[in-house]
Protein backbone atom coordinates (compact mmCIF):
# COMPACT_ATOMS: atom_id res chain seq x y z
CA UNK A 1 0.00 0.00 0.00
CA UNK A 2 1.86 3.31 -0.88
CA UNK A 3 1.89 6.12 1.56
CA UNK A 4 -0.81 8.38 0.33
CA UNK A 5 -3.57 5.37 0.62
CA UNK A 6 -2.16 4.76 4.08
CA UNK A 7 -2.76 8.59 4.40
CA UNK A 8 -6.57 8.26 3.92
CA UNK A 9 -7.44 4.96 5.19
CA UNK A 10 -6.75 5.54 8.66
CA UNK A 11 -9.02 8.84 9.20
CA UNK A 12 -11.48 7.65 7.76
CA UNK A 13 -11.95 4.68 9.29
CA UNK A 14 -11.66 6.40 12.58
CA UNK A 15 -14.17 9.07 10.83
CA UNK A 16 -16.55 5.40 10.09
CA UNK A 17 -16.08 4.35 13.54
CA UNK A 18 -16.82 7.95 15.42
CA UNK A 19 -19.92 7.74 12.90
CA UNK A 20 -21.39 4.51 13.96
CA UNK A 21 -21.27 5.41 17.69
CA UNK A 22 -22.83 8.66 17.42
CA UNK A 23 -25.70 6.52 15.10
CA UNK A 24 -26.12 3.90 17.67
CA UNK A 25 -25.75 6.21 20.88
CA UNK A 26 -28.95 8.45 18.74
CA UNK A 27 -30.76 4.99 18.81
CA UNK A 28 -30.10 3.96 22.42
CA UNK A 29 -32.79 6.91 23.54
CA UNK A 30 -34.65 9.95 21.88
CA UNK A 31 -32.43 12.21 22.46
CA UNK A 32 -33.78 15.44 24.09
CA UNK A 33 -32.52 18.89 25.40
CA UNK A 34 -33.98 20.28 28.80
CA UNK A 35 -33.25 23.79 30.02
CA UNK A 36 -33.25 24.47 33.42
CA UNK A 37 -34.94 28.02 34.84
CA UNK A 38 -31.53 28.35 37.15
CA UNK A 39 -28.09 26.70 37.77
CA UNK A 40 -27.85 23.37 39.22
CA UNK A 41 -29.10 23.66 42.75
CA UNK A 42 -32.20 22.69 44.77
CA UNK A 43 -34.79 24.25 43.31
CA UNK A 44 -34.22 21.92 39.99
CA UNK A 45 -33.90 19.12 42.28
CA UNK A 46 -35.90 16.94 40.71
CA UNK A 47 -34.76 17.18 36.93
CA UNK A 48 -31.02 16.56 38.79
CA UNK A 49 -32.76 13.31 40.63
CA UNK A 50 -33.93 11.91 37.23
CA UNK A 51 -30.99 12.30 35.24
CA UNK A 52 -28.98 11.24 38.21
CA UNK A 53 -30.88 7.82 39.56
CA UNK A 54 -31.70 6.97 35.50
CA UNK A 55 -35.30 7.98 35.56
CA UNK A 56 -35.00 9.21 31.69
CA UNK A 57 -32.71 6.43 30.43
CA UNK A 58 -36.10 4.02 32.08
CA UNK A 59 -38.10 5.91 30.20
CA UNK A 60 -35.72 5.59 26.96
CA UNK A 61 -35.00 9.18 26.41
CA UNK A 62 -31.91 10.89 26.33
CA UNK A 63 -31.73 14.14 27.77
CA UNK A 64 -29.09 16.23 28.22
CA UNK A 65 -30.24 18.84 31.07
CA UNK A 66 -28.60 21.88 30.82
CA UNK A 67 -28.31 24.55 33.76
CA UNK A 68 -29.80 27.83 33.60
CA UNK A 69 -29.08 31.32 34.69
CA UNK A 70 -29.99 35.04 34.30
CA UNK A 71 -28.82 34.93 31.11
CA UNK A 72 -30.98 32.03 29.46
CA UNK A 73 -34.44 32.07 28.13
CA UNK A 74 -35.51 28.33 28.09
CA UNK A 75 -38.58 29.99 25.41
CA UNK A 76 -36.26 31.40 23.18
CA UNK A 77 -34.29 28.36 23.39
CA UNK A 78 -37.47 26.02 22.38
CA UNK A 79 -38.32 28.02 19.21
CA UNK A 80 -34.60 28.79 18.03
CA UNK A 81 -34.18 24.71 18.40
CA UNK A 82 -31.59 25.01 20.88
CA UNK A 83 -34.06 23.06 23.79
CA UNK A 84 -36.86 20.34 23.42
CA UNK A 85 -38.18 21.18 26.90
CA UNK A 86 -37.53 23.63 29.57
CA UNK A 87 -38.24 25.64 33.06
CA UNK A 88 -39.83 29.27 33.06
CA UNK A 89 -42.10 30.94 35.08
CA UNK A 90 -45.05 31.91 34.72
CA UNK A 91 -44.64 35.71 33.55
CA UNK A 92 -42.20 35.18 31.46
CA UNK A 93 -44.36 32.60 29.06
CA UNK A 94 -47.17 35.65 29.37
CA UNK A 95 -44.99 37.50 27.92
CA UNK A 96 -43.76 35.39 25.14
CA UNK A 97 -47.55 34.40 24.41
CA UNK A 98 -48.38 37.54 23.95
CA UNK A 99 -45.61 38.30 21.27
CA UNK A 100 -46.69 34.98 19.35
CA UNK A 101 -44.26 32.44 20.99
CA UNK A 102 -46.23 29.21 20.59
CA UNK A 103 -45.04 28.01 24.24
CA UNK A 104 -47.11 25.84 26.32
CA UNK A 105 -47.20 25.03 29.99
CA UNK A 106 -47.16 21.13 30.37
CA UNK A 107 -46.83 21.34 34.54
CA UNK A 108 -46.24 23.36 37.19
CA UNK A 109 -43.46 23.05 39.42
CA UNK A 110 -44.19 25.12 42.33
CA UNK A 111 -47.23 25.02 43.83
CA UNK A 112 -45.90 28.03 45.94
CA UNK A 113 -43.55 30.96 44.90
CA UNK A 114 -40.34 30.46 46.36
CA UNK A 115 -39.64 34.36 46.25
CA UNK A 116 -39.99 35.76 49.47
CA UNK A 117 -38.83 38.48 51.81
CA UNK A 118 -36.57 37.97 54.42
CA UNK A 119 -36.29 40.48 57.66
CA UNK A 120 -35.32 40.28 61.02
CA UNK A 121 -38.40 39.70 63.12
CA UNK A 122 -37.06 41.63 66.44
CA UNK A 123 -37.01 44.73 64.41
CA UNK A 124 -40.04 44.45 61.96
CA UNK A 125 -43.17 43.03 62.41
CA UNK A 126 -45.59 42.51 59.38
CA UNK A 127 -48.74 41.02 60.20
CA UNK A 128 -50.34 43.15 57.62
CA UNK A 129 -50.40 44.52 54.87
CA UNK A 130 -50.72 48.12 56.20
CA UNK A 131 -47.03 46.87 57.84
CA UNK A 132 -45.25 47.84 55.05
CA UNK A 133 -45.55 51.64 55.57
CA UNK A 134 -42.26 53.48 56.33
CA UNK A 135 -40.15 50.58 55.33
CA UNK A 136 -37.14 49.96 53.49
CA UNK A 137 -38.19 47.65 51.39
CA UNK A 138 -35.50 45.84 48.64
CA UNK A 139 -36.76 44.82 44.98
CA UNK A 140 -34.88 44.05 41.65
CA UNK A 141 -36.24 46.51 39.52
CA UNK A 142 -37.65 45.07 36.10
CA UNK A 143 -37.95 41.87 38.20
CA UNK A 144 -40.94 39.42 39.23
CA UNK A 145 -40.65 40.91 43.30
CA UNK A 146 -41.11 44.25 41.85
CA UNK A 147 -44.05 43.69 40.34
CA UNK A 148 -45.43 41.10 43.25
CA UNK A 149 -44.25 44.19 45.83
CA UNK A 150 -45.84 46.53 43.91
CA UNK A 151 -49.11 44.62 43.55
CA UNK A 152 -48.79 43.89 47.60
CA UNK A 153 -48.55 47.92 47.75
CA UNK A 154 -51.36 48.75 46.04
CA UNK A 155 -53.71 46.59 47.89
CA UNK A 156 -52.33 47.94 51.23
CA UNK A 157 -53.48 51.17 49.77
CA UNK A 158 -49.81 52.37 49.91
CA UNK A 159 -48.41 54.52 47.25
CA UNK A 160 -44.40 55.61 46.20
CA UNK A 161 -44.31 57.69 49.30
CA UNK A 162 -45.29 55.44 51.88
CA UNK A 163 -42.13 53.08 51.55
CA UNK A 164 -38.79 53.52 50.01
CA UNK A 165 -37.76 50.68 47.30
CA UNK A 166 -34.22 49.91 47.31
CA UNK A 167 -32.73 48.43 44.29
CA UNK A 168 -31.17 45.12 45.03
CA UNK A 169 -28.18 42.83 43.52
CA UNK A 170 -26.43 39.09 44.58
CA UNK A 171 -24.88 41.02 47.00
CA UNK A 172 -26.63 41.29 50.59
CA UNK A 173 -24.68 43.80 52.42
CA UNK A 174 -27.35 46.17 52.64
CA UNK A 175 -29.21 43.70 54.37
CA UNK A 176 -26.86 42.57 56.82
CA UNK A 177 -25.13 46.51 57.54
CA UNK A 178 -29.69 47.07 58.41
CA UNK A 179 -29.81 49.55 55.62
CA UNK A 180 -32.88 47.33 54.36
CA UNK A 181 -35.46 45.89 56.38
CA UNK A 182 -37.23 43.41 54.11
CA UNK A 183 -34.23 41.17 51.38
CA UNK A 184 -36.20 39.41 48.65
CA UNK A 185 -34.84 35.78 48.61
CA UNK A 186 -35.54 32.67 47.15
CA UNK A 187 -36.98 30.74 50.85
CA UNK A 188 -35.99 27.68 49.66
CA UNK A 189 -32.49 28.41 48.37
CA UNK A 190 -31.01 31.77 49.60
CA UNK A 191 -32.86 31.58 52.41
CA UNK A 192 -31.27 28.97 54.58
CA UNK A 193 -28.04 29.99 53.78
CA UNK A 194 -28.41 33.83 54.73
CA UNK A 195 -30.05 32.32 57.94
CA UNK A 196 -27.35 30.42 58.92
CA UNK A 197 -25.29 33.42 58.59
CA UNK A 198 -27.56 35.56 60.62
CA UNK A 199 -27.97 32.49 63.24
CA UNK A 200 -23.75 32.61 63.58
CA UNK A 201 -24.38 36.36 64.56
CA UNK A 202 -27.20 35.36 67.23
CA UNK A 203 -30.15 36.95 65.12
CA UNK A 204 -33.49 35.49 64.05
CA UNK A 205 -34.90 36.02 60.50
CA UNK A 206 -38.86 35.71 59.31
CA UNK A 207 -40.23 35.61 56.16
CA UNK A 208 -42.97 37.71 54.39
CA UNK A 209 -44.85 35.31 52.18
CA UNK A 210 -46.99 37.41 49.69
CA UNK A 211 -49.24 34.09 49.25
CA UNK A 212 -50.34 34.66 53.17
CA UNK A 213 -51.49 38.21 52.07
CA UNK A 214 -53.61 37.03 48.94
CA UNK A 215 -51.17 37.53 45.94
CA UNK A 216 -50.44 34.64 43.90
CA UNK A 217 -47.51 34.55 41.22
CA UNK A 218 -46.82 31.67 39.74
CA UNK A 219 -43.36 30.16 39.46
CA UNK A 220 -41.10 27.78 37.53
CA UNK A 221 -43.29 25.43 35.52
CA UNK A 222 -42.50 23.15 32.84
CA UNK A 223 -42.35 23.75 28.88
CA UNK A 224 -42.54 22.88 25.62
CA UNK A 225 -43.66 24.07 22.03
CA UNK A 226 -47.57 23.30 20.79
CA UNK A 227 -45.21 21.29 17.87
CA UNK A 228 -43.55 19.27 19.90
CA UNK A 229 -46.97 18.95 22.14
CA UNK A 230 -49.00 18.11 18.87
CA UNK A 231 -46.59 15.86 16.85
CA UNK A 232 -44.93 14.35 19.91
CA UNK A 233 -47.41 13.23 22.88
CA UNK A 234 -45.81 10.03 23.65
CA UNK A 235 -42.45 11.56 23.72
CA UNK A 236 -44.05 14.40 26.24
CA UNK A 237 -45.75 12.32 28.64
CA UNK A 238 -42.53 10.07 28.83
CA UNK A 239 -39.99 13.53 29.70
CA UNK A 240 -43.42 14.83 31.90
CA UNK A 241 -43.31 11.32 33.64
CA UNK A 242 -40.02 10.45 34.54
CA UNK A 243 -39.51 14.34 35.70
CA UNK A 244 -42.20 14.06 38.01
CA UNK A 245 -40.75 11.28 39.44
CA UNK A 246 -37.84 12.47 39.73
CA UNK A 247 -39.24 15.72 41.82
CA UNK A 248 -41.47 12.49 44.02
CA UNK A 249 -38.52 10.60 44.76
CA UNK A 250 -35.77 14.06 45.22
CA UNK A 251 -38.38 15.22 47.29
CA UNK A 252 -39.47 12.10 49.23
CA UNK A 253 -38.15 11.84 52.89
CA UNK A 254 -36.91 8.44 52.92
CA UNK A 255 -34.78 9.26 49.86
CA UNK A 256 -33.64 12.89 51.41
CA UNK A 257 -29.68 10.64 51.67
CA UNK A 258 -29.92 10.24 47.47
CA UNK A 259 -31.33 13.83 47.72
CA UNK A 260 -28.97 15.23 48.96
CA UNK A 261 -26.01 13.06 47.63
CA UNK A 262 -27.38 14.24 43.91
CA UNK A 263 -26.93 17.87 44.83
CA UNK A 264 -23.43 17.69 46.93
CA UNK A 265 -22.27 16.94 43.35
CA UNK A 266 -22.97 19.91 41.98
CA UNK A 267 -23.03 22.31 44.91
CA UNK A 268 -19.89 20.73 47.21
CA UNK A 269 -19.71 23.58 49.12
CA UNK A 270 -22.89 23.76 51.12
CA UNK A 271 -22.93 22.22 54.52
CA UNK A 272 -25.35 19.18 54.46
CA UNK A 273 -27.30 21.02 57.59
CA UNK A 274 -28.11 23.63 55.00
CA UNK A 275 -29.03 20.94 52.19
CA UNK A 276 -31.10 19.08 54.24
CA UNK A 277 -32.82 22.62 55.56
CA UNK A 278 -33.14 23.73 51.75
CA UNK A 279 -34.56 20.25 50.57
CA UNK A 280 -37.10 20.41 53.42
CA UNK A 281 -38.49 23.73 52.89
CA UNK A 282 -38.52 22.70 48.90
CA UNK A 283 -40.97 19.76 49.59
CA UNK A 284 -43.24 22.37 51.36
CA UNK A 285 -43.12 24.75 48.19
CA UNK A 286 -43.53 22.00 45.57
CA UNK A 287 -46.43 19.67 46.98
CA UNK A 288 -47.69 21.68 50.03
CA UNK A 289 -51.00 19.76 49.88
CA UNK A 290 -50.28 15.97 49.98
CA UNK A 291 -53.64 15.38 47.74
CA UNK A 292 -52.46 17.82 45.11
CA UNK A 293 -50.38 15.92 42.58
CA UNK A 294 -46.60 17.45 41.88
CA UNK A 295 -46.68 19.02 38.06
CA UNK A 296 -50.45 20.40 39.14
CA UNK A 297 -51.13 23.65 37.33
CA UNK A 298 -52.78 26.16 39.46
CA UNK A 299 -55.39 28.31 37.18
CA UNK A 300 -56.11 30.06 39.80
CA UNK A 301 -52.63 31.10 40.17
CA UNK A 302 -52.11 32.09 36.68
CA UNK A 303 -55.76 33.98 36.38
CA UNK A 304 -54.28 36.37 39.22
CA UNK A 305 -50.56 36.17 37.38
CA UNK A 306 -51.93 37.25 34.53
CA UNK A 307 -54.05 40.23 36.22
CA UNK A 308 -51.29 41.44 37.85
CA UNK A 309 -49.22 41.81 34.79
CA UNK A 310 -51.99 43.46 33.11
CA UNK A 311 -52.84 45.88 36.20
CA UNK A 312 -48.96 46.39 36.00
CA UNK A 313 -48.86 47.07 32.49
CA UNK A 314 -46.47 44.44 31.45
CA UNK A 315 -49.20 42.78 29.48
CA UNK A 316 -51.19 44.86 26.71
CA UNK A 317 -54.53 42.39 26.88
CA UNK A 318 -55.55 39.38 27.70
CA UNK A 319 -53.37 35.83 27.26
CA UNK A 320 -55.58 32.71 25.93
CA UNK A 321 -54.73 30.78 28.89
CA UNK A 322 -56.60 27.47 27.86
CA UNK A 323 -54.28 27.76 24.69
CA UNK A 324 -51.32 27.98 27.35
CA UNK A 325 -51.80 25.77 29.83
CA UNK A 326 -52.20 22.00 28.49
CA UNK A 327 -51.73 19.59 31.49
CA UNK A 328 -50.05 16.66 30.13
CA UNK A 329 -50.90 14.28 33.48
CA UNK A 330 -46.73 12.83 34.07
CA UNK A 331 -48.53 10.92 37.19
CA UNK A 332 -46.56 11.50 40.33
CA UNK A 333 -48.79 11.55 42.83
CA UNK B 1 -15.41 64.02 10.41
CA UNK B 2 -18.59 63.65 12.76
CA UNK B 3 -21.18 63.23 9.96
CA UNK B 4 -19.16 60.94 8.34
CA UNK B 5 -19.21 58.90 11.65
CA UNK B 6 -22.51 58.79 12.27
CA UNK B 7 -23.49 57.84 8.94
CA UNK B 8 -21.41 54.78 9.02
CA UNK B 9 -22.69 53.77 12.18
CA UNK B 10 -26.21 54.38 10.82
CA UNK B 11 -24.90 51.72 8.09
CA UNK B 12 -23.75 48.84 10.50
CA UNK B 13 -27.22 49.43 12.55
CA UNK B 14 -29.58 49.12 9.92
CA UNK B 15 -27.13 46.12 8.58
CA UNK B 16 -27.53 44.65 11.91
CA UNK B 17 -31.49 44.93 12.03
CA UNK B 18 -31.81 43.71 8.22
CA UNK B 19 -29.85 40.57 9.62
CA UNK B 20 -31.99 40.14 12.82
CA UNK B 21 -34.88 40.63 10.64
CA UNK B 22 -33.72 38.13 7.79
CA UNK B 23 -33.47 35.40 10.91
CA UNK B 24 -36.67 36.33 12.38
CA UNK B 25 -38.80 35.70 9.27
CA UNK B 26 -36.27 33.33 7.30
CA UNK B 27 -36.83 31.23 10.65
CA UNK B 28 -40.29 32.13 11.18
CA UNK B 29 -39.56 33.36 14.76
CA UNK B 30 -42.23 35.24 16.83
CA UNK B 31 -41.81 38.85 18.27
CA UNK B 32 -40.31 37.29 21.57
CA UNK B 33 -37.43 36.19 19.87
CA UNK B 34 -36.84 39.12 17.51
CA UNK B 35 -39.84 41.47 17.94
CA UNK B 36 -41.10 42.70 14.26
CA UNK B 37 -40.20 46.31 13.03
CA UNK B 38 -43.52 47.63 14.26
CA UNK B 39 -42.32 46.81 17.51
CA UNK B 40 -39.25 48.21 17.42
CA UNK B 41 -40.47 51.59 16.08
CA UNK B 42 -43.36 51.41 18.94
CA UNK B 43 -40.63 50.50 21.64
CA UNK B 44 -38.48 53.91 20.42
CA UNK B 45 -41.59 56.05 20.54
CA UNK B 46 -42.52 54.80 23.87
CA UNK B 47 -38.70 53.97 25.45
CA UNK B 48 -36.56 57.43 23.37
CA UNK B 49 -36.84 59.95 26.44
CA UNK B 50 -36.36 57.57 29.28
CA UNK B 51 -33.34 55.71 27.35
CA UNK B 52 -31.61 59.13 25.80
CA UNK B 53 -31.50 60.74 29.43
CA UNK B 54 -29.85 57.18 30.72
CA UNK B 55 -27.73 57.63 27.66
CA UNK B 56 -26.68 60.76 28.64
CA UNK B 57 -25.87 59.69 32.24
CA UNK B 58 -23.80 57.08 30.99
CA UNK B 59 -22.12 59.30 28.32
CA UNK B 60 -21.03 61.81 31.22
CA UNK B 61 -19.75 59.07 33.63
CA UNK B 62 -17.96 57.47 30.62
CA UNK B 63 -16.48 60.77 29.98
CA UNK B 64 -15.21 61.44 33.10
CA UNK B 65 -13.97 57.96 33.72
CA UNK B 66 -12.42 58.24 30.38
CA UNK B 67 -10.50 61.77 31.44
CA UNK B 68 -9.44 60.00 34.61
CA UNK B 69 -8.34 57.04 32.90
CA UNK B 70 -5.88 58.90 30.67
CA UNK B 71 -4.34 60.77 32.96
CA UNK B 72 -3.58 57.98 35.39
CA UNK B 73 -2.30 56.05 31.57
CA UNK B 74 0.07 59.21 31.13
CA UNK B 75 1.54 59.07 34.78
CA UNK B 76 1.96 55.57 34.82
CA UNK B 77 3.07 55.73 31.35
CA UNK B 78 5.88 58.39 31.92
CA UNK B 79 6.82 57.47 35.40
CA UNK B 80 7.06 53.78 33.92
CA UNK B 81 8.85 54.99 30.91
CA UNK B 82 12.76 54.22 32.08
CA UNK B 83 14.00 51.06 32.54
CA UNK B 84 14.96 51.29 36.15
CA UNK B 85 13.83 49.74 38.96
CA UNK B 86 11.20 51.96 39.32
CA UNK B 87 10.41 51.84 35.80
CA UNK B 88 10.13 48.08 36.07
CA UNK B 89 8.10 47.90 39.37
CA UNK B 90 5.20 50.37 38.33
CA UNK B 91 4.98 48.70 35.06
CA UNK B 92 4.46 44.81 36.68
CA UNK B 93 1.73 47.05 39.17
CA UNK B 94 0.17 48.21 36.33
CA UNK B 95 -0.05 44.87 34.41
CA UNK B 96 -0.88 43.36 37.47
CA UNK B 97 -3.87 45.40 38.61
CA UNK B 98 -5.21 45.14 35.19
CA UNK B 99 -5.46 41.08 35.54
CA UNK B 100 -8.04 41.08 37.81
CA UNK B 101 -11.15 40.57 35.81
CA UNK B 102 -13.34 43.46 37.25
CA UNK B 103 -16.23 41.36 37.75
CA UNK B 104 -14.61 39.82 40.69
CA UNK B 105 -13.43 43.71 41.83
CA UNK B 106 -16.68 44.67 41.68
CA UNK B 107 -18.10 43.30 45.03
CA UNK B 108 -15.17 44.73 47.01
CA UNK B 109 -15.84 48.67 45.10
CA UNK B 110 -19.61 47.96 45.91
CA UNK B 111 -18.70 47.08 49.53
CA UNK B 112 -17.14 49.92 50.14
CA UNK B 113 -18.40 53.00 48.01
CA UNK B 114 -22.17 51.47 47.38
CA UNK B 115 -24.11 51.05 44.16
CA UNK B 116 -23.53 54.98 43.09
CA UNK B 117 -21.71 57.32 40.64
CA UNK B 118 -18.20 56.37 42.06
CA UNK B 119 -18.38 52.70 41.58
CA UNK B 120 -19.65 53.31 38.01
CA UNK B 121 -17.11 55.50 37.56
CA UNK B 122 -14.11 53.99 38.70
CA UNK B 123 -15.11 50.72 36.53
CA UNK B 124 -15.02 53.11 33.45
CA UNK B 125 -11.52 53.85 34.39
CA UNK B 126 -10.46 50.46 35.15
CA UNK B 127 -11.94 49.28 31.93
CA UNK B 128 -10.67 52.07 29.77
CA UNK B 129 -6.88 52.98 31.31
CA UNK B 130 -5.17 49.88 30.27
CA UNK B 131 -4.73 49.92 26.55
CA UNK B 132 -4.17 53.75 26.60
CA UNK B 133 -1.35 52.73 28.90
CA UNK B 134 -0.09 50.58 26.77
CA UNK B 135 0.12 52.80 24.07
CA UNK B 136 1.41 55.51 26.66
CA UNK B 137 4.34 52.96 27.92
CA UNK B 138 4.98 51.58 24.38
CA UNK B 139 5.07 55.79 23.20
CA UNK B 140 7.36 56.80 25.96
CA UNK B 141 9.55 54.09 26.29
CA UNK B 142 10.72 54.08 22.79
CA UNK B 143 13.35 57.32 22.33
CA UNK B 144 13.21 59.25 18.81
CA UNK B 145 16.79 59.06 18.39
CA UNK B 146 16.92 61.68 15.74
CA UNK B 147 16.16 64.44 17.55
CA UNK B 148 17.09 63.74 21.69
CA UNK B 149 20.44 62.66 20.26
CA UNK B 150 21.60 66.24 19.73
CA UNK B 151 19.72 67.16 23.47
CA UNK B 152 21.11 64.62 24.73
CA UNK B 153 25.39 65.73 23.64
CA UNK B 154 24.40 69.09 24.58
CA UNK B 155 23.70 68.09 27.91
CA UNK B 156 20.38 69.49 27.94
CA UNK B 157 18.05 66.68 27.71
CA UNK B 158 15.58 66.93 30.74
CA UNK B 159 12.49 64.57 30.95
CA UNK B 160 10.41 67.16 30.31
CA UNK B 161 11.29 67.57 26.95
CA UNK B 162 12.17 64.27 26.32
CA UNK B 163 8.43 63.26 27.16
CA UNK B 164 7.57 66.37 25.36
CA UNK B 165 9.45 64.64 21.94
CA UNK B 166 8.06 61.84 21.98
CA UNK B 167 4.39 62.75 22.74
CA UNK B 168 5.17 65.24 19.52
CA UNK B 169 6.56 62.73 17.19
CA UNK B 170 3.71 60.31 18.36
CA UNK B 171 0.72 62.66 18.63
CA UNK B 172 -1.40 61.27 15.69
CA UNK B 173 -1.06 57.45 17.82
CA UNK B 174 -1.89 58.98 20.72
CA UNK B 175 -4.81 60.67 19.75
CA UNK B 176 -6.41 57.46 17.81
CA UNK B 177 -5.99 55.65 21.04
CA UNK B 178 -7.71 57.83 22.87
CA UNK B 179 -10.26 58.46 20.33
CA UNK B 180 -10.91 54.74 20.84
CA UNK B 181 -10.36 54.57 24.50
CA UNK B 182 -13.64 56.17 24.28
CA UNK B 183 -15.40 53.14 23.54
CA UNK B 184 -13.72 51.46 26.21
CA UNK B 185 -14.89 53.61 29.17
CA UNK B 186 -18.39 53.37 27.42
CA UNK B 187 -18.51 49.57 27.71
CA UNK B 188 -17.05 50.13 31.39
CA UNK B 189 -19.84 52.39 32.55
CA UNK B 190 -22.13 49.80 31.25
CA UNK B 191 -20.78 46.81 32.97
CA UNK B 192 -20.67 48.76 36.05
CA UNK B 193 -24.23 49.68 35.29
CA UNK B 194 -25.17 46.57 35.38
CA UNK B 195 -23.00 44.89 38.30
CA UNK B 196 -23.62 48.17 40.80
CA UNK B 197 -25.96 50.95 39.38
CA UNK B 198 -29.46 52.80 39.97
CA UNK B 199 -29.34 54.94 36.85
CA UNK B 200 -27.41 54.85 32.81
CA UNK B 201 -28.36 52.79 29.72
CA UNK B 202 -26.52 50.03 31.43
CA UNK B 203 -29.46 49.51 34.52
CA UNK B 204 -31.87 49.75 31.68
CA UNK B 205 -30.88 47.24 29.93
CA UNK B 206 -30.75 45.13 32.57
CA UNK B 207 -33.86 45.56 33.52
CA UNK B 208 -34.94 44.90 29.78
CA UNK B 209 -32.77 41.60 30.01
CA UNK B 210 -35.35 40.73 33.45
CA UNK B 211 -38.23 41.70 30.97
CA UNK B 212 -36.79 39.57 28.08
CA UNK B 213 -37.50 42.60 26.00
CA UNK B 214 -35.69 42.69 23.18
CA UNK B 215 -37.17 46.30 21.56
CA UNK B 216 -35.72 47.82 24.26
CA UNK B 217 -32.29 46.44 24.29
CA UNK B 218 -32.05 46.98 20.45
CA UNK B 219 -33.55 50.63 21.17
CA UNK B 220 -30.19 51.22 23.88
CA UNK B 221 -28.10 49.85 21.58
CA UNK B 222 -28.95 52.17 19.04
CA UNK B 223 -29.02 54.84 21.40
CA UNK B 224 -25.20 53.61 22.68
CA UNK B 225 -23.77 53.78 19.17
CA UNK B 226 -24.88 57.02 18.06
CA UNK B 227 -23.52 59.04 21.15
CA UNK B 228 -19.92 56.98 20.79
CA UNK B 229 -19.94 57.40 17.03
CA UNK B 230 -20.21 61.22 17.86
CA UNK B 231 -17.99 61.26 20.99
CA UNK B 232 -15.62 59.58 18.98
CA UNK B 233 -16.09 62.27 15.96
CA UNK B 234 -15.46 65.36 18.60
CA UNK B 235 -12.04 63.75 19.89
CA UNK B 236 -10.96 63.11 16.42
CA UNK B 237 -11.70 66.92 15.79
CA UNK B 238 -10.04 68.09 18.84
CA UNK B 239 -7.05 65.64 18.05
CA UNK B 240 -6.69 67.87 14.57
CA UNK B 241 -7.32 70.80 15.98
CA UNK B 242 -4.77 70.21 19.26
CA UNK B 243 -1.95 68.95 15.96
CA UNK B 244 -2.34 72.09 14.33
CA UNK B 245 -2.49 74.43 17.27
CA UNK B 246 1.39 72.60 17.84
CA UNK B 247 2.48 71.61 14.97
CA UNK B 248 0.99 74.88 12.89
CA UNK B 249 -0.19 72.61 9.76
Amino acid sequence: MNTSAKTYILPACVLLLMTLLVATSARAGDKVVYRLKWLRNVSVVGALYAENHGLFKKAGLDVEVKAGGPERDAIRELELGYADFGEASADQVLRARAKGAPVVVIAQLFQVNPLQWMYRPEETRIDALADLRDKVIGVTFGGNDETIMNTLLAEAGLGSGDVRLFSVRYDYTPFYRRQVQLWPVYRNAQAPLIAAQLKKAGEATAFFNPEEFGVKFVANCVVTTERTLKEKPELVKRLLTALLAGWQQALAPENQEAAISTLQKYDPDTPRPTLEEQLKITRGLIQPDAAVAIGTIDEKGWEQTGRIMRTQKQLAGEVDLKAILRPVGGGAE
Amino acid sequence: MLPRRVFQFLIIYFLFLCGLMALKYGLALSDYVIPAPVGIYHTLIAEYRQYSLATMNTMTVAVIGQVISVGMALVIGIAGRQSTWLGSFIKVAAFNFQAYPIVALAPILFILLGDGFLTRLLIAAMICYFPVLLSVLGIMSKPVDDIEHFYRVTGRMRWQLEVKIRTFENLTQLTTVIAGSATLAMAGTIVGEFIAANAGIGYSIRIALYQSDLGKILIALFLIGITIAVYQALLESLGVVIKRAWTGR
